[in-house]
C-alpha cells in the first residue's frame, strides 16, 4: 500500500522557509498570500489493511519522519 | 485566582524574592509585574548568584573601551582599529533541540556583537559532549555542529577556531558555547544601549514576535529534569538569513549615524531589552504592546513580554531621523514599527491600546535584583589529589598505545566537525580550523588577529584552581607561540547548582584564579556569560569555565606553522616545569586524574613573553604547545603534511623511569622546529632570551623524517599509519554520523 | 574599454564585499548592481555573481534570486556578449535562471563542505583563465553537486562546456564538474571560490586570474 505523509512546519513555530518564500511571492505582486513549507514522503508499505498499515505508518511517523517539536503530520492513503 | 504558593512555584521567585519585590513595591506585585520580575531576577538575566564574585575580575587597562557594561567588550587594537568580543552559552536550549538550540545560539552571540556597531568577522565555539554511546549523543552532536554550520554559513561569518571536548560528565548535559568578534574599522562608531532623549522614538526592527521560548530566561536558570521533554514548546528557531539582513541594515542605520542607542532581544526578549535601555539611560519609556509586530492575533501581553523570537531588535531614534531610518530597513526587505517613546519619568509603561497595564520603575527590575552570597569554601590544597608523583605504569608498546590515543574520541580528528563550518568567508582568514590558532587579517592594517578557545576540563576536575589558571594561560601560549600578544579575555563560565556550595566553591576559585593569570599577563576580562544549573537528575557537570583569549600580531608574516615544513629539520622541546599531571590519558584507562605541581602565574606569563620572541627567531618553521594526551600524541598532529619525526630518549627525561612519560602532561612544553642550518643560532638566542630566574630549559628532542616515526629508537612505524588511526578515529566512534 | 566590474547584491548574499576587494585588487572598478536595479550593459566590461545565500538558500539554491529585476539587464548582457562571472551560490543563480546548463543539488554526504581542492583545467577559451592549467581553491557549500543528464553532458563536452573538474570529487558532481560554460562561453561559473586565494597568506594566489582575466 501507497501512503503519503505530509510534514509541514507547527503553526506556531516560525516556518523560515515559507516566510521567505511568501515574502518574493508579494514582491511578484501575489498579495495576501500565505505559504507554508514542509515536506512530502511517498512510502510503499507491503501489507493491504489499511489499519495496520496505518499504525505501521504511524510509528514510523513518530519514530523518525517528523520532530513533534516544530513539525506536524497528516496521513494520505493511496488505494 | 492562584493561590500565592502555586504563583511563585510558576513564576520561580522564591519567599524571599517575594519580600524582596512587596518592599520594592510596597504592596503585591499584581498582573504582569509578576512576569517582569520573574524574567529579569532569574539567574540567567540578573547573575544573581555571581555577580559578586564578577567583580573581581581584572578587567581594565588602557586598551579596554568597553568591559562588561554592554552587550559586548571592546578592546582598542591601535591605528584606529578596535574589537568587541564576547561568548555565550546555550547548553539547555540546545540540549532539548540540538540543531535550533546551537543556531539561535550563534545567532545571539552575533546580535551581541553587531548591536555594538561592529562587523562579526569571526565565530568560534567550545563544545563539550558526553561519551558517543550514551544516550542521543550521536543525535546531539550531528544537531550542534549542523546548527552551528547551518547558521554562521548562511550569515557569512566565518567560525575559525575551537574546542570540542567529551567526557561522561556531559552525558546528561553537553555544553554549547558560541564566540563571536566583530571589528570596527578606523571612523566607525561604538554604539550603547542607553536609551536617551526625551520624545524619541522607540522602534522595534526585525521578525514578528510568536510564542517561541516564552519563559525561556527562568527555564534556563533551571536543572534539567525527566521534565525537560515536557518543555519543548519553548523552542525558539532561528533564521540566518533574517539575521543577515538585519546585520546588514543596522550597520547601515549605525554608519548614517541614524540611532540613539539600540539593543538586541535576547533573553526574555522585550522585557530585558527595554527595562535595561531605560534603566541604563536613566529614563523612561511609554511602549504600546498592541504596536509590536505579531505572528499571531492570539498572543497575550505577557507572551509579547516574554517571548524570545529570534532576530528581533530594538533602538532609540531621533523622530526626524526615522524616515530614513524606515528607508534603510524597506531596502533590507525588514519591517520596523514604532513602539513607544521616551519619557521623562522614570518609569516604563507599558499600555495595550488604551489601556495602561503597568508601570515600574525599571531599575526596581534591573539594578535591584537580588544578589546572592552563596556559601563557599576558599580553595585549598586539600581539594586536589596529588597522590600521583612517579608517573602512569609502564606501556607494552608505545607506537601501539599512540594509535590507540589517536583513535580515541578524546585524540581523533575533529575534522568531521569543521569540515561543514565556512572557515574562509569574507576572505580574511589565514589560518582556519586545523591550526591550534585561528587568524584573521585585519584589511586596513594588514596586522594579524588570532583567537584562541580554552579550558581543559579534566584539569579543572583535579583541581579547580589550577584548571582556571590554564584555562588562560594555555591559550596565552598557544598565542604567542604563534607571535600574537594576548590582548583580552571572554569567558563562558559553565557550573552545576550554585545552592550547592562545593559548586560555589568551585566557581569563586575559577573567578579568582582567571583573574590572577589574567592580571599576570595584562589581558583584561571584557565580556562573559555565567550558566549554572548544568546538572540532569543531581549530577554536576565538571566545572567548566571556557575561555576565549584574542590576540594581535603586528604583522601576517613569520607565523609559524602547526605542522613539519620539511625532513631534516630539528625538534627543539621547551619547558618550563609547573605541573605534571596523568591528564587524559589516565581518563582513557579508566583512572582518575592526578598530579603535582602548581602554576606561578607570574612566572607563566614571563614564559609566554619569551614564547613569543623565539617564535619570532629566525629559521622557526613551526610551533606547538604541547597539550591534551602529551607529548606523543602532539607531535603525531604535527605529521599532517605527511612528514613523521624521529624522537629521541633521555634528552628530555631527567628522572623519570616510564616510558609512557610519553602520554602524560608537562605544564608548559613548546615544540619548536628549526630549520636545520637555524638550529644552532636557535639555542644560543633562547640563552640571551630567558629570564635568569626562569626555571625553562630547552633540549633538542628530535629531527623530521621523510615519513617514519620513532621514539627512543622503539619500534618504527610509517606516518601514513598514525594519520589513518587520527582520522578515522572519528568514524568508529560515531559509526551512524554521515 | 570600461573597466566598471558590476559585482550583482541579492538579499542574503555574503561573499559580496570579498569579491569587491578581491576585483579592486585586480585593479579593476568594482560597483554595485542591487537586486532591483536594472542596468545598462555597455557601463560594464563583466559581471560577477558572488557566494552567499541568496534568500537563505530556501526553497531551491539560487530559485528566487534568479527571478529577481537585476537578471533581466544580466540577461540582456549575456545576450550581448558581456563576460559574467559566477561563484557558488552565484553559479546556482545562473543555473535556476537557465543561463547555465544544469543544476545544483545536495552534496552526496548531505553535509556543508569547507577545503580546499585542486581543479584541472578542461576548456580554455578566450574569457577564462586560460594560462592556468590547474589550481588549488577552497570549496564551502552544501549544495554543489553539480548534476546534468547524459545527453546534456555529451553536448556540453562536445562544445567544451565543461571549465574545470575536481581531481578528487568531493560532493558527488557528475564527471567531477567543477566549472562550467555556457554554450557562447561568456558565462562560466564555478563552486569553488577563487576571492578566498588571492594571497599568499590565504593559502594560495590561485584565484587572482579568475578577476584578472575578466577585463579580456
Amino acid at each position: 500500500m501507497k501512503v503519503g505523509v505530509k510534514v509541514l512546519p507547527r503553526k506556531e513555530i516560525l516556518d523560515t522557509q515559507g516566510r521567505a518564500v511568501e515574502s518574493v511571492l508579494h514582491q511578484q505582486g501575489q498579495e495576501g498570500v500565505n505559504c507554508r513549507i514542509g515536506k512530502y514522503i511517498e512510502l510503499e508499505v507491503p501489507g493491504q489493511n489499511k489499519e495496520e498499515v496505518s499504525a505501521q505508518v504511524k510509528k514510523m511517523v513518530n519514530n523518525l519522519l517528523y520532530n513533534p517539536l516544530i513539525e506536524t503530520y497528516e496521513l494520505e492513503f493511496y488505494e | 485566582m492562584m493561590d500565592l504558593n502555586k504563583k511563585l512555584e510558576h513564576y520561580r521567585i522564591n519567599r524571599q524574592e517575594y519580600s524582596k519585590i512587596k518592599e520594592l513595591l510596597g504592596r503585591e506585585p499584581e498582573g504582569l509585574e509578576w512576569a517582569l520580575f520573574s524574567a529579569l531576577w532569574s539567574e540567567h538575566c540578573s547573575y544573581k548568584s555571581s555577580r559578586v564574585h564578577l567583580k573581581k575580575f581584572y578587567n581594565k587597562n588602557s586598551r579596554v573601551l568597553e568591559a562588561f557594561g554592554e552587550n559586548a567588550g571592546v578592546i582598542d587594537l591601535g591605528q584606529g582599529e578596535r574589537v568587541a568580543f564576547k561568548m555565550e552559552s546555550h547548553n539547555h536550549p540546545s540540549f532539548i533541540e540540538p540543531y535550533q538550540g546551537a543556531a539561535t545560539g550563534v545567532g545571539g552571540i552575533l546580535r551581541d556583537i553587531f548591536t555594538m556597531g561592529a562587523r562579526p568577522v569571526a565565530l568560534a565555539n567550545y563544545l563539550c559532549f558526553g561519551e558517543p554511546e550514551a544516550e542521543r549523543m550521536p543525535h546531539l552532536v550531528e544537531g550542534v555542529v549542523g546548527g552551528i554550520s547551518g547558521y554562521g554559513n548562511c550569515v557569512g561569518v566565518p567560525n575559525i577556531t575551537g574546542q570540542t571536548e567529551f567526557d561522561k560528565s556531559y552525558n546528561g548535559n553537553i555544553l554549547v558555547n558560541a564566540f563571536a568578534l566583530g571589528l570596527f574599522e578606523k571612523g566607525e562608531k561604538i554604539f550603547n544601549s542607553k536609551a536617551r532623549g526625551v520624545g524619541n522614538f522607540v522602534v522595534y526592527v526585525g521578525a514578528k514576535t510568536g510564542k517561541d521560548g516564552v519563559h525561556g530566561a527562568s527555564m534556563a536558570s533551571e536543572s534539567f529534569d525527566d521534565d525537560s521533554e515536557s518543555k519543548r514548546p519553548n523552542v525558539q528557531v532561528g533564521d540566518p538569513f533574517y539575521e543577515k539582513l538585519l546585520i546588514e541594515s543596522c550597520i547601515e542605520v549605525m554608519a548614517q549615524d541614524l540611532v540613539v542607542a539600540i539593543q538586541d532581544m535576547g533573553a526574555a526578549g522585550l522585557t530585558s531589552s527595554s527595562f535595561e535601555m531605560a534603566s541604563k539611560g536613566g529614563v523612561g519609556l511609554k511602549l504600546r504592546l498592541d504596536r509590536v509586530p505579531a505572528r499571531d492575533s492570539s498572543i497575550t501581553p505577557e507572551e509579547i513580554l516574554l517571548s524570545e523570537s529570534q532576530e528581533r531588535m530594538l533602538l532609540i531614534c531621533e523622530p526626524q531621523n526615522y524616515k530614513a531610518l524606515l528607508d534603510i530597513f524597506k531596502k533590507w526587505n525588514l519591517d520596523a514599527e514604532v513602539i513607544g517613546e521616551v519619557i521623562s519619568e522614570k518609569q516604563v509603561q507599558l499600555y495595550w491600546k488604551d489601556e495602561l497595564l503597568t508601570q515600574l520603575d525599571p531599575d526596581l527590575l534591573v539594578e535591584n535584583a537580588p544578589q546572592y552570597e552563596r556559601s563557599y569554601l576558599p580553595w585549598t590544597k586539600e581539594h586536589k589529589d596529588e597522590s600521583w608523583t612517579k608517573g602512569l605504569p609502564s606501556v607494552p608498546s608505545v607506537t601501539e598505545k599512540l594509535m590507540s590515543v589517536l583513535k580515541d574520541v578524546r585524540g581523533t580528528s575533529r575534522e568531521w566537525i569543521f569540515r561543514q563550518y565556512d572557515q574562509r568567508v569574507g576572505a580574511r582568514t589565514a589560518r582556519d580550523c586545523s591550526d591550534s590558532v585561528g587568524v584573521i587579517v585585519l584589511p586596513q592594517t594588514q596586522r594579524a588577529l588570532g583567537i584562541v578557545l580554552g579550558h581543559r576540563p579534566y584539569i579543572t576536575q583535579w583541581d579547580a584552581a589550577e584548571g582556571a589558571k590554564d584555562a588562560i594561560l594555555y591559550p596565552a601560549l598557544e598565542l604567542s607561540a604563534k607571535g600574537f600578544l594576548p590582548m583580552a579575555v571572554t569567558d563562558c563560565l559553565n557550573y552545576g547548582n550554585p545552592e550547592k556550595s562545593e559548586i560555589m566553591s568551585e566557581f569563586v576559585a575559577a573567578v579568582e584564579n582567571i583573574s590572577a593569570a589574567c592580571k599576570a599577563l595584562d589581558t583584561p576580562v571584557i565580556s562573559g556569560n555565567v550558566s549554572f544549573y548544568n546538572e540532569t537528575q543531581g549530577q554536576n557537570i565538571i566545572s567548566t569555565p571556557a575561555t576565549g583569549v584574542v590576540g594581535l600580531k603586528e604583522d601576517i608574516k613569520n607565523i609559524p606553522r602547526d605542522c613539519f615544513v620539511k625532513a631534516s629539520s630539528q625538534i627543539y622541546l621547551l619547558r618550563l616545569p609547573q605541573l605534571h599531571i596523568s591528564g587524559q590519558t589516565a581518563l582513557q584507562q579508566k583512572r582518575n586524574v592526578t598530579g603535582h605541581g602548581k602554576i606561578e602565574v607570574n612566572a607563566c606569563a614571563q614564559f609566554v613573553k619569551q614564547v613569543r620572541e623565539m617564535s619570532q627567531l629566525p629559521g622557526v618553521e613551526a610551533t606547538k604547545v604541547c597539550g591534551k594526551l602529551g607529548l606523543a600524541y602532539t607531535l603525531s598532529r604535527m605529521c599532517t603534511t605527511k612528514l613523521g619525526f624521529r624522537a629521541e630518549k633521555g634528552l628530555f627525561l631527567g628522572e623519570e623511569e616510564s616510558n609512557a612519560h610519553w602520554f602524560t602532561e608537562n605544564l608548559y612544553e613548546v615544540i619548536f622546529v628549526l630549520e636545520k642550518d637555524s638550529a644552532e643560532n636557535f639555542a644560543k638566542s633562547w640563552a640571551n632570551l630567558r629570564n635568569s630566574e626562569s626555571t625553562d630549559k630547552l633540549w633538542r628532542m628530535g629531527e623530521v623524517t621523510e615519513g617514519e616515526v620513532s621514539f627512543s629508537g622503539e619500534a618504527h612505524i610509517n606516518v601514513e599509519q598514525l594519520l589513518t588511526a587520527y582520522n578515522e578515529g572519528w568514524r568508529q566512534n560515531f559509526e551512524s554520523l554521515a | 574599454m570600461s573597466k566598471k566590474v558590476g559585482i550583482l547584491r541579492f538579499l542574503g548574499t555574503n561573499c559580496d564585499q570579498d569579491v569587491w576587494r578581491a576585483v579592486e585588487n585586480v585593479e579593476l572598478q568594482p560597483e554595485w548592481l542591487w537586486y532591483q536595479d536594472h542596468f545598462s550593459e555597455s557601463d560594464y566590461c563583466a559581471f560577477v555573481l558572488p557566494g552567499g545565500f541568496s534568500y537563505g538558500d530556501y526553497l531551491r539554491c539560487g530559485a528566487m534570486a534568479a527571478k529577481m529585476p537585476v537578471m533581466k539587464s544580466l540577461s540582456e548582457a549575456v545576450n550581448k556578449g558581456k563576460p559574467v562571472l559566477g561563484i557558488c551560490n552565484g553559479f546556482q543563480i545562473l543555473c535556476e535562471s537557465g543561463l547555465l546548463p544544469g543544476a545544483l543539488i545536495r552534496n552526496h554526504n548531505r553535509h556543508f563542505i569547507d577545503e580546499w581542492v585542486d581543479l584541472d583545467l578542461v576548456s580554455a577559451n578566450k574569457y577564462w583563465a586560460g594560462e592556468l592549467n590547474e589550481c588549488s581553491i577552497p570549496i564551502a557549500h552544501g549544495e554543489g553537486r553539480y548534476y546534468v543528464n547524459e545527453d546534456e553532458l555529451k553536448k556540453m563536452e562536445d562544445n567544451g562546456q565543461i571549465w574545470w573538474r575536481y581531481r578528487h570529487n568531493p560532493n558527488g558532481s557528475v564527471s567531477n564538474i567543477a566549472g562550467v560554460m555556457n554554450h557562447k562561453k561568456n558565462v562560466a561559473a564555478l563552486m569553488p571560490h577563487p576571492e578566498r586565494a588571492m594571497f599568499d597568506w590565504m593559502g594560495s594566489q590561485n584565484g587572482r586570474i579568475f578577476f584578472e582575466s575578466l577585463l579580456r
